[in-house]
């Protein structure tokens, strides 16, 4: 097969196994667009994402939620598309689209049949250039996004857990708002600021495209230096490097909520992903939380019948960020009750640290995850987007992997040592109001 | 006669999944003793064999794997995942928890403990919560209408012996349905099949009584479920329709896609997109094995909430009315087929739909082929449908909400006589 010109234009950076048979390759553009593909033929399927480098730690303070609101605008007109035009294109084909937007990234995901992968790609350049962002679409999209804050944590007790415990952690870090942003500011975000957000970080120098599933991979190239090739890179801006203070005392925050029992979430101060600590605190909330065997599911929910749910999730930030413990109090129990066992639990969790056998057994559930995770081509995409974007090398997935396999009892023992620290953690209590029951059985 | 056999092979990852159906489910609970099955479920999950149910999680844990109970208005069905390399060993202890579940005496009175405990995060959730109420008033009298879950009184009346014999009854070859998927090839999903169900006693398949009233009670009908504090009403709308399998299937998708299975949906485009009035807003017929609910969803902004059920109400019945446009019907349709591989991409996928087909007591292959039937229909059959299956005159209303503010809006939306209910009573 002849190579078009475009093909010149790609420079292949590397590549790695995402999966049995399925192997990525990242090529760059000249104009500095990554694009990470995949081929997987078992099915007629592709799943297009295109990854920016901007989430919630991109924002400032007074305007959150600006990253987010983009999620929603990104589905809006542009200067080819009319409203609600790039939607119905997709449907059309039986075709799905989506957005997620976290901390660290914002990505945009197709998931089209095979022989309409063109129609994806052209309506992705389309937007990444020629969005229009007037007043009125901009105040529709304002509004659901209020409602969507409405239903997520004004009216969701654990949204609004995730949202103070991640406001008290961090004073300095962006980690410390929201990143559907505080009602306030969704409200008083500016139209220039908004334009300005889309100009600064909309740009192929600051994305990645990931395209798994069934296709050609030289055509793709060809396919995306046609639609993206004569897009001028952006200068982007200098991203400051926010060290969080180390916390030095507990932090505890307590407010009274329309629900029947106490809740708690509990964050560590914890390691980013890439950190070799992340591999063995990961293995650590695995035993704490992660399966029905784990230590504090046992104790709390099982021999104390104290708690309803036990949840533990070690968040995979690229900088430092928190081991959260989630639970939910029966009925009898209040959250300072709930606390004392907790601790109780995590102390004999330092003074008999996991042997080898404990140690295997998260080790092979930690395996099964990973598979899980790849197991369709929007889970491999969104696994290989979220390495390259968060960690800058897909290749982190194979590398934190393999640290997963070498974790051993010492390495825990050291994690839960280092990290499990009482002045270094933050507590948040959602308590029943005094009329709705709570310890009156 | 050996249980129906679903095999779906694939070497994508070393993961094997499989699943147990044991036909039966929340609707054939014993009036009066809701919750029976999900307890008898969690039960024989709790200990099995030569295992308690700490040894038994200690094992599984061990291999990687798990072993869940899921359960449905039709079903109870045990899910298995494990690694390839430990499969024989799992469905080993997945054998056990069929054949030989302890149903521990101290599990039995802890599991009555835990369950109102699930009640409260129920009560908790805005969302599950308006399911739930919505599943017990859409229509009175209908087994689908039985909480799975139960009610503290139901919950007080469910004795151990109720869910051995509930297990000893149900859980025979010829009442099951198993499937496997992944990194396992048929001759070694056939012996491990065998295995799953060799020490099963002989029995029939369970055919439950499950009453379907079969008129449903005319005039529109609305609760407001009272809870302060709120910003939004979560709001369910819809009342009863037709089972999954019914002749009419192929044109209810069409028209469920049309009204509110897709982002370009009309409720989505008329609630969300041109008045922001919800995060979301959509509606799907119920699939179930025997005449389930049209349901709509949205949440609205408590300042919103009267005028958005008003609206859907008037979207509704001009739907049901008119039918939807020729464009639209070509449009859905034209989604519906182009989205079938995606339903179907992985081996768990197309096991896991075999086995709701097989549960429902449809042809094999149903789902998989519904593309060649949407492919024959006329517009004028999707009217007809709707004409048929759509009664925004018998819609039931339900909204999770604070009532100090939400009842005089709500009690003019054209919704029916409004009873207002206290959000924990039930």
């Amino acid at each position: 097969m002849a190579l078009s010109p475009a093909a010149s234009r790609w420079q292949l950076e590397a590549e790695a196994a995402a999966g049995r048979g399925v192997l990525a390759r990242r090529y760059r553009l000249d104009n500095g667009l990554g694009l990470i593909a995949a081929i997987d033929r078992r099915a007629p399927i592709v799943s297009l994402q295109t990854w920016f480098r901007v989430g919630s730690r991109n924002e400032r303070p007074g305007a959150t939620g600006m990253a987010h609101l983009f999620e929603h605008l990104m589905f809006g007109q542009t200067e080819s598309l009319p409203p609600g035009e790039l939607d119905r294109l997709v449907e059309r084909t039986g075709g799905e689209t989506n957005a997620a937007t976290w901390v660290d990234w914002t990505y945009y995901k197709m998931s089209l049949p095979a022989r309409d992968l063109e129609l994806g790609v052209r309506l992705e350049a389309e937007r990444m250039q020629h969005l229009v962002l007037e007043p009125a679409p901009v105040e529709a999209e304002r509004d659901v996004v209020t409602n969507e804050r409405r239903e997520r944590v004004e009216d969701d007790v654990d949204g609004w857990l995730d949202e103070q415990l991640m406001a008290h952690a961090f004073t300095e870090h962006p980690y410390r708002w929201p990143t559907i942003g505080w009602m306030e500011d969704i409200r008083a975000l500016a139209l220039p600021d908004i334009r300005a957000f889309y100009r600064t970080w909309y740009a192929p120098n600051n994305a990645t495209i990931v395209c798994v599933g069934d296709f050609d991979d030289a055509q793709l190239r060809e396919l995306i230096a046609r639609h993206y090739g004569h897009i001028a890179p952006a200068q982007l801006p200098e991203v400051p490097r926010v060290v969080e203070p180390e916390q030095t005392r507990e932090r505890v925050v307590r407010a009274p909520k329309p629900i029947a029992t106490h809740r708690l979430l509990v964050g560590y101060k914890a390691p980013g992903q890439d950190d070799p600590d992340w591999a063995p605190l990961e293995i650590v909330s695995t035993l704490l939380a992660g399966c029905p065997s784990a230590r504090l599911y046992r104790r709390l929910v099982i021999e104390k019948e104290a708690a309803s749910s036990v949840d533990a999730q070690l968040t995979p930030f690229r900088d430092p960020s928190l081991l959260r413990l989630a639970v939910t109090a029966v009925r009898g129990f209040d959250a300072d009750a709930i606390l004392a066992l907790l601790d109780a639990e995590l102390a004999a969790l330092v003074e008999q640290p996991p042997g080898a056998a404990e140690v295997d057994k998260a080790k092979a559930l930690v395996e099964t995850d990973f598979w899980s995770a790849l197991v369709d081509v929007d889970g491999k995409a969104e696994a290989l987007g979220h390495y390259e974007t968060a960690l800058g090398d897909f290749r982190r997935l194979g590398v934190i992997a393999e640290r997963l396999t070498r974790v051993t009892a010492d390495d825990v023992a050291r994690a839960v040592r280092g990290y499990l620290i009482a002045a270094r953690r933050t507590i948040v209590i959602a308590e029943p109001e005094p009329d709705q029951g709570g310890d009156d059985e | 006669m050996p249980p129906l056999i679903v095999v779906e092979p694939s070497t994508d990852t070393p993961l094997v999944w499989f699943d147990v159906a044991i036909r039966g489910g929340a609707s054939a609970d014993p009036l009066g003793v809701e919750g029976l099955h999900r307890h008898a479920a969690l039960l024989a999950r709790r200990g099995a064999g030569t295992r308690d149910r700490a040894q038994l999680d200690e094992t599984l844990d061990s291999l990687g794997a798990a072993i869940d109970i899921a359960l449905s208005r039709d079903a109870v069905t045990l899910s298995g995942l494990a690694l390839a390399r430990h499969l024989d060993a799992v469905v080993e202890l997945a054998a056990d928890i069929l054949a030989a579940p302890r149903f521990d005496d101290g599990e039995h009175a802890r599991l009555l403990r835990e369950t109102p405990q699930v009640l409260d995060e129920i009560r908790d959730d805005d969302s599950a919560l308006a399911t739930r109420w919505f599943d017990w008033l859409c229509c009175p009298g209908h087994a689908y209408g039985r909480t799975s879950l139960g009610t503290e009184a139901s919950l007080a009346r469910i004795e151990r012996a109720q869910a051995i014999e509930l297990w000893r009854r149900e859980v025979v070859a010829d009442n099951l349905v198993v499937g496997l998927a992944g990194d396992v090839d048929e001759a070694q999903a056939a012996r491990l099949v065998d295995r799953l169900v060799e020490r099963l006693p002989r029995g029939a398949r369970v055919v439950p009584d499950t009453p379907v009233p079969a008129e449903p009670r005319p005039g529109r009908r609305a609760i407001l479920v009272d809870k302060p504090d709120r910003t939004q009403a979560q709001l369910r709308i819809g009342h009863l329709s037709v089972r999954y399998g019914d002749p009419d299937t192929p044109a209810l998708a069409i028209a469920e896609a049309i009204f509110g299975g897709m982002f370009s949906s009309r409720l989505m485009q008329e609630i969300r997109v041109k008045r922001g009035w919800s995060y979301g807003a959509g509606c799907a017929l119920r699939r179930s094995r025997l005449p389930h609910w049209f349901e709509i969803w949205t949440a609205a902004g408590l300042d919103v909430a009267g005028p958005a059920v008003a609206l859907t109400l008037e979207l509704y019945a001009d739907y049901a009315a008119r039918g939807p446009t020729d464009d639209e019907v070509d449009f859905a349709r034209s989604y519906l087929i182009g989205a079938m591989p995606f339903h179907v991409a992985t081996a768990r996928q197309r096991m896991q739909l075999a086995v709701r087909d097989a549960v429902f007591d449809l042809p094999a292959g149903y789902t998989a082929r519904l593309p060649e039937a949407l492919g024959q229909l006329a517009v004028g059959d999707v009217r007809a449908a709707c004409a048929r299956h759509l009664h925004p005159d018998r819609a039931v209303t339900v909204a999770v909400t604070t009532a100090a503010q939400a009842e005089g809006p709500l009690a003019g939306a054209g919704a029916g006589d409004l009873t207002i209910v206290d959000h924990d009573e039930y």
